[in-house]
């Protein structure tokens, strides 16, 4: 029970851990994406694979999922391939609703407009990562330790309680 | 810019073919539509015409048709399908896969090039910056030209361009729009680059100026067309540029480009002509004497350096041969109409 229950502990404490991780990550992929669209004016599904080839491996998914997905050419749009990959890539990481939002935000405006255009969204999202990443570094040094001790303290009460 | 040896295998491509390489820039539905059209019917369809609000029409050789949701041509109003904005979104995400930001140029110009050289012509709502256009936005028009390749199109008016000295005559292609004059430039591109030994023409070296990408078709800078084994092209590039840098860079013995007619682009031409090397061009007309008319052009035909212009219409057919003419005498020369 005590096992259980702090391993309950680690895995909310290890979310804490991975979620600024994540961000850092994302953040990091949306700059490179940035730069393929400006500089190299790479076309989309081509950008995000070459993103997918180089980011960390926390967000390579989400990019090669939407490059496999607009390479099809099954008749998606960009935004769809892009949510699409979301649902593949959200459930495996630490990110919060909140973050999903940020990226599904991004998606809805993908290739769609200007070069001019589409570095702003790019930077809005990067903002927005940014905040969010600030906050969730807060989270974890608040509810890391906690998370940790609680797991085991908490089995430990429940077996002094039933047993 | 994209030099390259443009040799590709023998990608032989029925006429239905052509309709197929257009499918997957068009929505799911419609896709079904088109192909749910009987075979010898996908082979008449030259344009896809989608219009925002308005029925979807396709472009034949003998005129135009609406398509029904089913996938059927009528020419009933009320029965055909209606595009809508989804569509519409749909067609230009996939037209530009999914990256408008990197099509600018193309936006300017109002069309996008296709894998397979298939033109996109694009209509919306024009953004300029000092009078001149930036872009395009609230795109709600756009006609899927298709291209296709007919290996053996420019056998017919080959032996009048052939010089008897193993080489070949400047020569003009010209044409209303939607006439097959790249198609008859393509070819002949090949079968110079190729050459014909029936003819007892050996082939020559042919640099492609592919503004639009619609000669060679290249996709990523490769050509999806056969032009030839001894053909180079630079892809993308404008024409009065690129004649020089091939001129500079290739050693082409024949220069080939489509759609000359801007004052920069003549000048170019002239730069070629005076520098021994061939040209085989086209432009927009109807006749010689029309294309006289023109201030630029013109003044270049009266000097006689360009010796030979195929003449081509829809008399008989898209591509009808109408006439050769000698460029030095200023009249044609016996071709019967085919």
């Amino acid at each position: 029970m005590v096992m259980a229950s702090g391993f309950c502990g680690l895995s909310v404490a290890g979310n804490y851990q991975r979620r600024p991780r994540e961000l850092r990550s994302l953040r990091a992929a949306l700059q490179m994406l940035e730069t393929e669209v400006s500089y190299g004016a790479t076309f989309l599904p081509e950008a995000l694979k070459q993103v997918s080839g180089r980011c960390d491996q926390s967000a390579a998914v989400l990019f090669r999922e939407a490059a496999a997905e607009l390479s099809t050419m099954s008749g998606v749009t960009a935004a769809e391939a892009w949510d699409k990959a979301l649902r593949k890539y959200y459930p495996g990481t630490a990110l919060k609703p909140g973050d999903l939002a940020v990226l599904h935000n991004l998606g809805a405006s993908l290739g769609i407009s200007d070069r001019e255009d589409q570095i702003k969204h790019l930077h809005l999202a990067m903002e927005q990562i940014e905040s969010e990443t600030v906050g969730a570094e807060d989270e974890s040094v608040r509810n890391v330790k906690l998370w940790r001790y609680l797991g085991f303290i908490g089995g430990l009460l429940v077996v002094l309680l039933f047993y | 810019m994209n030099v390259l040896n443009s040799y590709q295998p023998d990608q032989g491509q029925g006429k239905a073919g052509a309709i197929n390489d257009v499918l997957p820039v068009l929505p799911a539905n419609i896709r079904s539509m088109l192909a749910a059209l009987p075979d010898l019917f996908q082979e008449k369809v030259e344009e896809i015409r989608l219009r925002q609000g308005r029925p979807l029409l396709l472009g034949l050789s003998n005129g135009d048709v609406f398509l029904c949701a089913e996938g059927r041509p009528t020419h009933r109003i009320n029965e055909a399908y209606q595009v809508t904005p989804l569509d519409m979104e749909r067609v230009i995400q996939l037209i530009s896969n999914s990256s408008l930001y990197a099509l600018e140029e193309e936006l300017r110009n109002g069309f996008i090039t296709l894998p397979g050289g298939h033109r996109a012509g694009i209509t919306g709502k024009a953004v300029l910056d000092g009078g001149k256009v930036r872009t395009l936005k609230y795109l709600s028009g756009c006609n899927i030209r298709i291209s296709r390749e007919i290996s053996g199109a420019a056998s017919v008016v080959l032996p009048y361009l052939l010089d008897g000295n193993e080489g070949i005559f400047h020569t003009v292609i010209v044409s209303p729009p939607c006439c097959g004059k790249t198609t008859m430039l393509r070819d002949l591109i090949r079968q110079v680059s190729n050459g014909v030994p029936e003819l007892g023409f050996p082939g020559m070296t042919v640099g492609v100026v592919d503004e639009r990408s619609e000669i060679a078709g290249c996709y990523k800078g490769i050509p999806q067309r056969d032009v030839g084994l001894r053909t180079d092209v630079l892809d993308g590039c404008p024409k009065a540029e690129g004649m020089m840098m091939l001129l500079r860079a290739m050693n082409p013995r024949v220069i080939a480009a489509d759609e000359i007619g801007r004052h920069e682009d003549v000048k170019a031409l002239e730069e070629v002509l005076n520098a021994g090397v061939k040209v085989i061009i086209t432009a927009h007309g109807k006749s010689l004497s029309e294309l006289l008319e023109r201030p630029v052009l013109g003044k270049i035909i009266k000097s006689k350096m360009l010796e030979r212009f195929v003449i081509l219409g829809r008399s008989r057919g898209v591509g009808t041969l109408e006439e050769v003419i000698d460029g030095k005498l200023m009249r044609a020369i016996g071709v019967r109409k085919c």
